[in-house]
Formats: structure tokens, C-alpha cells, sequence
């Protein structure tokens, strides 16, 4: 061991929600030899741990949350490279393919949800707004994707959630994914009818509820 | 005489609103997503780049703003119910579009069906505090192909105030406007009297206009038929983390899709509709309850009178998942605000948990709030005879004014009479069994609700609408007695 100041200041950095100090003690920690691996599990992410407790009994609120990830994520951007350099295989806990429904331009919740899917150890695949239940469909298949999340605001446009689980059944293809739903129009109720493998009230339930139907 | 209004910003700072405004039209711009809309901009002296971003000159906005129409009329099937604001304000509309009910009879929150608005319409064309019924719930019953047909028809059948919705896409915006002609007796009838009153949010904040719901805005307008809008921006995710801030990007808005509704057709009258909102920063929560939304409404009502255009919006929402405290100052300090600042439309009525579900109870007890604030802008009623000198003198010191012919005569309207507010004694209510305002309210709905509906149009009309959509809902109001409360 003898990192420990080290991974004291890379966790810090991360509470601190600093993205230039993270990049510095990352940096900092390369410089000094440590293990880029040991870099993100041993300083990054009890940080990580940290902002998520802090968040969940309101000692900090949402846009402190998503800064850490965001200086979470600037660091992976070094780090990543790094991994591969040295043959290490990335460990990635899931494929993502996330949208907003057809005929629903709402995108600030599921950009929250990527983000924090991101941090979490997904591999995430946007396809941004107003996206048709068969560019759900296709880009799943394309990148063998482990879950499809749909996100949606207007309550008139909901059913294009089920409208995608409708269409993979009609393909026989609802068993290679799993479909998780949510955004300000549902409910868990409105999750169960369709059929959808889950539903979260927000971002961070929905990552752990990521992880559970991964694992 | 109208009573004067509460002002929360100077003379000077709403102009300078407006002017910030202007200066984000002309520098930052608008994103338009729907492509005839860019070429509307284009036409009418927008410069507008290939990402679809527009800029306006201000001297365009000007000119298009000034040409505003300074009224806006909702027509009902029965005339005697069409509103037209600011005069006839505060016009009072419910919540719209929510997917669940509170079921009536269980209590039980669950997916609305086309047998809910029709029960709905029934209860709103009774209660005397509601002028519009925007179509509360969605059908969940619909048969495919009439997602809004389903929610249309069983609103018009059996309501006769004027009702409003949207729609999700062209087809539907069709069918519901051939609705509409068969109601009126023919495409012109109909274009005298449009009974259906169209409502969309083309603008997504920050700054960005939709495909479909523009689409639609356009589509309603180069026709002359009714469409207004709401801006709905929401401080500190899709706004700045300022309440100027966010009125200044909620009036960019709204100066950008009058501006267009009056490039496409010159002279349609709009209303200056919001639903600005400060999200709840500790989880990102959407607050439609809060008081700040009440305070962006009143500086709206102050912007409106400067532009002299109708104003309002979603105002007394609440985020209560059921009719408790919460509920009721959520819902009645808004309206109350928002009222007091001259704002003359509230969509106010009838729903929970963010504008997520429909209770029976609420739209009654929403509908007391608004008969309260009804009574507020009546005002003091100043006039020498209501000065009431004479009756002061008769009655004279320790005299009282209970026998007086003066108080028989005035008795019956000087004051509001609640349904639902109980002022009986503390043992009258004890002995009655502790009822809380929410049942009182849903005892309120029983009774309306258990009536036939006198507002079902003819059967004539109804075969011929049936003959037109095959397939269609039943759209009749049952109501299903709760167990226990017959």
C-alpha cells in the first residue's frame, strides 16, 4: 500500500465535486506509478460512495450529484486509455440503450439518468429525443444491448412505451432485453401494466435498479 | 370597476423584462425543430441558420405583437356559456391529461377510462366554480386509432361549457375537429362556433419549439380555429436558477410563438399561458405546487397588462398525493396570488400528485377555491348606497342589524355560501361523525354525480357521430357508488 494520501485526495476531490482537482490527483497519482484500476476503486469511487450518501439524506442536492459524475466522468476520460494501454479489460456492468419517446422533446431527466448510468460502470447509448419505438428496438440489437430504458414527461405520449415492449413481443425478441421505464408521466402501476421489467420515481433508484437486473 | 391589482415588479423592471427578453430573441434565438415553422420565420424577417436556430429582430417582434388581439373567447356547446377573457375572468378550467383517477368507488388509484370523463364532464358542467373543462384524465379504454376521439367525445356529450385539450398528432387533430362539425351541424357552423378549444406546448424551454405540437399550432391557426399556448419554464433545469431569470426565458417564449401565430395569420387571438415552476433542487423534483410558481404568474398577469393580452396558466396545481393540507394551500395561496395580479384564466381543477391524477373529491373543494377567488375580484363592492349610512343610523349604538330589511335584501349575495367549509359547532361535527373536507367534497360529487346529466345532446346527433366512428366508446357517465357511502 503506502497510497493512501493519495487515494485520500482523489476521493476528496471527488466530495468536493472539483473536477480540476480530480484531474490533478489523478494526474498526480499516474505520475506517482499507482495502478490506474486502484486509482478509480480505491479513491474515485469511495468518493463516488460518499457523494451518493450525501445526496440521499439531502446534505447536497442534485446538481452537486451530477458535478461529482461529471468529474467522475473527466477522469475515466484519462484513465480509460490508460487501462487499455496496459491490456486491462474495462469492467462494464451492463449495455445501455436510452431514449425519450416518440413525439416528446423532454431530455434533462434521461441526460441525468445517462450520466449517473455512466459513472455507475454502464456502457450507455443515447439516442436522444422524439426517438421511434423501432430506433429503440434496432439500436439494441446493434450494440447487444442488456437493457432498453425509456424515458417520457408528456402524458400523451406515454404509450409509446408500450408501444416498444408491443413491438419487441411482436418480434420475439422481449426476452434479450430488459425494458425499464420512467420520466415524469409514470408510475409504477403504468410500468407494471405495459409489462416493463421496471420503473424507478428517479435517476439514482433507477441505476441501482440497473444493477439488480444485470446482475 | 375593476380592482386594483397587486404588482410585484416596478413599471421600469417589466419593461426591462421585456427588453431582456427582446435581446434573447435577437441574440441567443429560438431552436425550431418543425421545418414549415422555419420557413414561416423566414418569410416574415427572421434570419433563421440550417440547424433551424431563429433570431428575431426586434423590430419584427414589435410589429407582430402590436397586432395582437386583446381578447380571447372559449365557446361552449350552449353559448350561454362562452367566456371570453380578460372580461369574464378569472375563467376557471381544470387540470388536463392526467393517465390515472382516484376510483369513486374504491378510492384506489388506477388508469383513467373514457367512463371517467364522461363522469367528469358530468361533475364539471354542474359545479358552478368551473367555466372550462379541459379533458382531465386520458382513456386508457381507447380503441386503436382514437387515442383523443375517446377522450373527446365522451367530454363533449356530456358537457356544455366549453372544453379544451390537445392532441398528440395530426390524424387525431383531424378526427377530433370532424367531431367538432358534426357537433356544430357542418364545417361552417363550426368555424362560427368552434366548440372545441385547442391547448398545446409547442415550446419545450429552454427556447426550443417542437415538430408536433407546432405542427398542430400551425395547422389550427392558418384555419382561424381557437389555439393558445402555455411556456413551461422550470428554474434551475430547463431556466436559470433565478426567478427573473426564468420569467425573462418563460417571456422569450412566449413572445416567439405569438410572433409566429401571428406570422401564420395575422390577428389570432392568444393567451399569454404558463406554467413556470422552480424544480425542487434537492432531488430535481418537479414543483408545480410551489409558491414561486405563483409569484412567476403574477409577474406574468403584470407582462400581459403590458402587452394588454389575456393572461394565466397552470396555476394551483399542487403535488399532494391526496385532499389534505398540502393540497389546499398548494392550490389556494396560487390561485389567490396569481387572481390578485389581474391573471383571468387558472387551470386549476381537479388533480393530484402533478397533474398525475383526477380525484372526484379535489375538483369539488378546487371548485370552492375558485368560487372563493371569484368572490375577491367581485371585490368590495364600493358604491355610496353599499356605504350603508342610513342602516348604520337606524341602528344606532348596541343596535343590530339582523332584523333589518337592508340585511334580508343582501343576505343571500353579499357573502359566499360554501359547500364544503363546515361552520357548524365542534359537537354538530362530532356528532356527524368527524367528516374531513374531503368527504364532505366527495358527498358533494355523489349528489351531482347520481343525477341524470341534462346536458347529453340528442340521440340524433349521437347516431350520426356513431354512424362517422365506428367502434367508438360508449362516453356515458355511470356512476358507481362507493360502498358504504350510499
Amino acid at each position: 500500500m503506502g497510497n493512501e494520501a493519495t487515494y485520500e485526495q482523489l476521493k476528496q476531490s471527488i466530495v468536493d465535486q472539483d473536477e480540476d482537482a480530480v484531474l490533478e490527483a489523478v494526474n498526480k497519482a499516474l505520475a506517482e506509478g499507482v495502478d490506474p484500476r486502484d486509482v478509480i476503486n480505491n479513491g474515485l469511487l469511495p468518493g463516488l460512495n460518499v457523494i451518493g450518501e450525501q445526496f440521499e439524506c439531502e446534505d447536497i442536492f442534485l446538481p452537486e450529484l451530477m458535478q461529482a459524475a461529471l468529474a467522475f466522468q473527466a477522469a475515466m476520460t484519462v484513465l480509460e486509455p490508460k487501462i487499455k494501454e496496459a491490456g486491462g479489460a474495462e469492467q462494464k456492468k451492463g449495455t445501455i440503450v436510452i431514449g425519450t419517446v416518440k413525439g416528446d422533446l423532454h431530455s434533462i431527466g434521461k441526460n441525468i439518468l445517462k450520466l449517473l448510468f455512466e459513472t455507475s460502470g454502464f456502457e450507455v447509448h443515447d439516442l436522444g429525443i422524439d426517438v421511434d419505438l423501432f430506433k429503440f428496438i434496432d439500436k439494441a440489437n446493434e450494440v447487444n444491448a442488456d437493457i432498453i430504458a425509456i424515458s417520457a414527461l408528456l402524458t400523451t405520449t406515454l404509450i409509446g412505451q408500450r408501444d416498444v415492449i408491443d413491438a419487441l413481443k411482436d418480434q420475439g425478441t422481449r426476452d434479450k432485453y430488459k425494458v425499464i421505464v420512467g420520466g415524469g408521466a409514470t408510475t409504477k402501476e403504468w410500468a407494471d401494466s405495459i409489462g416493463a421489467d421496471g420503473w424507478s420515481g428517479s435517476a439514482y433508484d433507477a441505476v441501482v435498479l440497473a444493477g439488480k437486473l444485470v446482475s | 370597476m375593476h380592482m386594483k391589482h397587486v404588482e410585484l415588479l416596478t413599471a421600469k423592471q417589466v419593461e426591462r423584462v421585456h427588453e431582456a427578453a427582446l435581446w434573447v430573441l435577437e441574440n441567443v434565438g429560438i431552436l425550431a425543430h418543425h421545418a414549415p415553422a422555419r420557413e414561416v420565420f423566414k418569410a416574415h424577417g427572421c434570419s433563421v441558420d440550417l440547424d433551424g436556430l431563429v433570431k428575431f429582430p426586434p423590430e419584427v417582434v414589435a410589429k407582430y405583437l402590436q397586432i395582437c388581439p386583446t381578447s380571447f373567447t372559449f365557446h361552449g356547446r350552449d353559448p350561454q356559456y362562452d367566456r371570453t377573457i380578460p372580461d369574464c375572468g378569472p375563467v376557471v378550467v381544470t387540470g388536463s391529461s392526467a393517465p390515472n383517477v382516484v376510483d369513486p368507488a374504491t378510492g384506489v388509484e388506477r388508469r383513467a377510462t373514457s367512463t371517467d370523463i364522461a363522469n367528469i364532464a358530468h361533475l364539471i358542467n354542474e359545479l358552478k366554480g368551473f367555466d372550462i373543462f379541459s379533458i382531465s384524465t386520458l382513456a386508457d379504454d381507447a380503441p386503436p386509432g382514437q387515442f383523443s376521439l375517446s377522450r373527446f367525445y365522451p367530454a363533449l356529450k356530456n358537457c356544455l361549457k366549453p372544453v379544451r385539450s390537445n392532441t398528440p398528432d395530426m390524424d387525431d387533430l383531424r378526427q377530433v375537429i370532424r367531431l367538432g362539425e358534426l357537433i356544430a351541424g357542418g364545417a361552417d357552423a363550426y368555424r362560427e362556433r368552434p366548440v372545441i378549444n385547442h391547448h398545446y406546448c409547442p415550446m419545450v424551454s429552454p427556447l426550443t419549439m417542437d415538430v408536433d405540437s407546432t405542427e398542430a399550432v400551425m395547422y389550427l391557426t392558418e384555419r382561424g380555429l381557437p389555439v393558445y399556448t402555455t411556456v413551461v419554464p422550470n428554474a434551475g433545469l430547463t431556466s436559470p436558477m433565478t426567478l427573473m431569470g426564468t420569467l425573462i426565458v418563460g417571456n422569450a417564449e412566449f413572445l416567439a410563438i405569438t410572433v409566429f401565430q401571428q406570422m401564420v395569420r395575422e390577428g389570432t387571438p392568444i393567451i399569454y399561458a404558463s406554467l413556470p415552476t422552480v424544480a425542487d433542487m434537492r432531488t430535481g423534483a418537479y414543483a408545480p405546487g410551489a409558491i414561486e410558481t405563483g409569484m412567476l404568474c403574477m409577474a406574468q398577469a403584470q407582462l400581459g397588462h403590458f402587452y394588454n393580452v389575456p393572461t394565466g396558466g397552470y396555476i394551483g396545481l399542487t403535488n399532494a398525493h391526496s385532499n389534505d393540507a398540502q393540497s389546499g394551500y398548494e392550490t389556494g395561496m396560487n390561485t389567490l396570488g396569481a387572481v390578485l395580479a389581474g391573471a383571468t384564466l387558472l387551470n386549476m381543477g381537479g388533480l393530484f400528485s402533478s397533474l398525475m391524477a383526477f380525484d372526484f373529491g379535489k375538483a369539488v373543494v378546487d371548485d370552492e377555491i375558485a368560487l372563493m377567488n371569484k368572490r375577491v375580484v367581485r371585490g368590495l363592492e364600493f358604491s355610496e348606497d353599499n356605504l350603508a349610512l342610513e342602516v348604520i343610523a337606524q341602528a344606532g349604538p348596541g343596535g343590530d342589524f339582523m332584523k333589518s330589511k337592508h340585511t334580508k335584501s343582501l343576505m343571500k349575495t353579499t357573502a359566499l355560501f360554501p359547500k364544503v367549509a363546515d361552520r357548524g359547532m365542534r359537537a354538530q361535527w362530532e356528532a356527524a361523525g368527524r367528516p374531513d373536507a374531503q368527504s364532505r367534497a366527495r358527498a358533494v360529487a355523489r349528489g351531482i354525480l347520481s343525477q341524470p346529466n341534462s346536458a347529453v345532446w340528442a340521440p340524433e346527433l349521437d347516431a350520426q357521430i356513431r354512424a362517422e366512428f365506428p367502434g367508438l366508446i360508449a362516453g356515458e357517465a355511470t356512476w358507481v357508488e362507493a360502498e358504504g357511502d350510499a
